[in-house]
């Protein structure tokens, strides 16, 4: 679903899930990604984080059909994002009736070391 | 020759990487401030039926908006890392619409830069997004 947004595909976002039923996004590495010399942008980090945390709520069978809405997001940076493919994973602290809660991770090659962290709040319309 | 001033270097530099996808270019500035625009594109939206345009290129333009303010501010060319970024999401940003982030760098310290930032889409006084960032300077002492 997010794979199809326009701004999904203008960052090269695509979805991802494993063999445990985990579901995520990755973006392979672009020139039109870097930011600094060598690095990937922090405003792009920053919208990856942002669009997996819009997946994770999209893939919840009851919010299907729902126009949800971004309220705030938080992000940490905490390592320099290199110019290779991205992964990020979210998931929903709370699911309200009105507001839903969600954080997430972003890592390259190891998942153990993130480059960046996220929360979210985003009203469900 | 009288050197460079660094902010000018940053203003004349050609867009390149992610700036120059968003065609993100300078407006104005003022000793502690930048504002910085980029113009709306189809691929910023969410869903190009409805026409929701993306949180995503907001955030960009903030981060790049913070950056050119902590340089406006401090005349120094410094590389630095964004340390962590807020942004309250006011409204969605209207299709068609220029984005305009104005930052501006509030306190330097030996290390940190703190920055906050207002985004409009063509009339300051009715904000699509309010963001407080602060950045590293990741150069040796």
């Amino acid at each position: 679903m997010i794979e199809r947004a326009p701004y999904a595909q203008l960052l090269g976002v695509r979805e991802w899930t494993d063999a445990q039923g985990n579901a995520g996004l990755f973006m392979p590495a672009s020139p039109v990604l870097e930011g600094r010399q060598g690095f990937l942008y922090g405003g792009v980090i920053g919208s990856l984080l942002e669009l997996a945390c819009l997946a994770a709520l999209a893939g919840e069978s009851e919010v299907a059909g729902e126009r949800p809405r971004p309220i705030n997001i938080t992000i940490d940076f905490l390592r320099g994002g290199l110019m290779v493919e991205s992964y990020a994973q979210a998931r929903i602290v709370r699911l309200g009736k009105r507001v839903v809660n969600v954080d997430a991770t972003c890592w390259q090659s190891d998942r153990e070391s993130p480059i960046a962290t996220g929360r979210m709040h985003i009203l469900r319309a | 020759m009288e050197p460079e001033d660094p902010f000018e270097r940053l203003k004349s530099m050609p867009p390149r990487g992610h700036h120059a996808l968003l065609g993100i270019y300078h407006i104005a500035a003022g000793a502690d401030w930048a504002e910085l625009a980029c113009p709306f594109s189809a691929g910023f939206l969410m869903d190009a039926g409805s026409g929701l345009v993306s949180s995503g290129p907001v955030i960009s333009l903030i981060d790049a908006a913070a950056g050119a303010a902590i340089i406006a501010r401090t005349r120094r060319w410094e590389p630095m890392a964004t340390l962590d970024l807020r942004v309250d999401y006011l409204r969605a940003a209207r299709p068609e619409c220029t984005l305009h982030a104005r930052a501006t760098c509030h306190r330097v310290t030996r290390r940190v830069a703190f920055t906050r930032c207002e985004v409009h889409d063509g009339d300051p006084a009715n904000p699509v997004a309010f963001a407080a960032a602060s950045f590293f300077f990741t150069s040796e002492p």
